[in-house]
């Protein structure tokens, strides 16, 4: 089973100049891994990452956007994937952790638990590809191609629990100052 | 007695608002987003927008994908309005505090209230929906105003340069459906 922290140190030394979106368990360890500005991180509004992924790569799309989103997360703004689907942004890749469990809360299962399809969803939806990965050696050979073909992306990755939690961890940078730092970053040119 | 705007008076007044927010900017196209999960008080505007060429309109599934999208877009430098229905204010409540307030995002709304009689305040409604959007603002603290006529397109860039201004929500119900 691959681990989040395996998935994320992946893609911290392969992502050059995207801007992520980490959420709910994912966010913890994005911080250790990647400690920088170009990171935005959905806290107190469960289930917004992809659409907050989707208004970041729409406005800049000259850079990849990487959401790291959650099953339980995804499925309090499920029909975020039709809004994506639409908006068809060429920049967006979205990395769904799939455990099937609400970590956070004391590992209580999603509704239809790992039965659940999220790359299937996300094609019939209208996503331009998606895949189901289950190792960390097949993350690595897609991982190239995830990062630059067009999008919208969906790679569904079957994992292991994070190491930590939003609850358990020290607290990272407000959100509202994230906010200014990603705009501090991408968002001068049009002022 | 209110009166309904036209929506060619609504749609000159956004443009002018993206204008100045692209004023020296490198990114000229679109003009300025319009997010939207459709409203049916304000139908002709939307309808009017199919048309412009230089706004964007991005239709979304809920009032918590518009807020979120329209946080990231602000984040990247590009000017947004929301057009939402009180129900979706209702709905989105949690995103608005999270995304808007908490995290110091500038989002203007414009807010239709659905089914509002002419001849009543809305505080004097029959339709819940109707009577609660004003008392919910003022509960978040979040400014609004009631646009009530043709003379009322100025509260529009006025409650824009206050989400600006205080880093947060602001709103313009749409009192009477618009023509």
């Amino acid at each position: 089973m691959m681990k989040p922290e395996e998935i994320l140190t992946l893609v911290a030394a392969a992502r050059g100049t995207a801007i992520c979106v980490p959420t709910m368990t994912t966010s913890p360890a994005w911080r250790t891994i990647a400690p920088d500005d170009l990171s935005v991180g959905c806290v107190g509004f469960m289930g917004g990452a992809s659409a907050l992924g989707l208004g970041l790569a729409l406005g800049a799309p000259d850079r990849r956007v990487i959401v790291f989103d959650g099953d339980g997360s995804l499925l309090m703004q499920l029909g975020s994937l039709a809004t994506i689907a639409g908006a068809a942004p060429r920049n967006f890749t979205h990395l769904l952790f799939k455990n099937g469990v609400y970590h956070t809360s004391g590992s209580q299962e999603t509704p239809g638990g790992q039965g659940v399809d999220f790359a299937a969803m996300a094609k019939a939806a209208g996503y331009r590809s998606t895949c189901t990965i289950t190792s960390l050696d097949e993350f690595k050979k897609r991982l190239p191609g995830l990062l630059s073909e067009e999008g919208p992306i969906m790679a569904q990755l079957i994992t292991g629990l994070a190491g930590s939690t939003p609850m358990n961890s020290p607290p990272g940078t407000p959100f509202h100052q994230q906010v200014a730092n990603v705009k501090a970053q991408v968002g001068q040119k049009s002022a | 007695m209110p009166e309904s705007v036209p929506s060619s008076l609504i749609i000159d007044v956004f443009k002018e608002i993206f204008q100045a927010e692209r004023r020296g900017g490198k990114r000229q196209d679109p003009l300025g987003w319009i997010i939207s999960v459709p409203d049916t008080h304000q139908k002709s505007v939307l309808a009017a927008l199919d048309k412009e060429r230089s706004l964007r309109v991005l239709t979304c599934s809920t009032e918590d994908d518009a807020n979120a999208v329209a946080a990231g877009l602000y984040m990247t430098g590009e000017p947004v309005i929301v057009m939402i229905q009180h129900a979706g204010l209702y709905a989105s409540v949690n995103t608005i505090r999270g995304i808007s307030m908490d995290g110091k995002v500038p989002i203007f709304y414009m807010i239709g209230l659905l089914s509002r009689e002419k001849d009543k305040d809305p505080k004097d409604s029959r339709h819940s929906m109707v009577r609660f959007a004003e008392p919910l603002l003022d509960v978040f603290s979040i400014p609004h105003a009631r646009m009530e006529g043709p003379d009322d397109v100025k509260l529009i860039p006025e409650y824009y340069r206050k989400s600006r201004e205080r880093k947060g929500p602001a709103a313009v119900l749409v009192g009477l459906e618009t023509a």
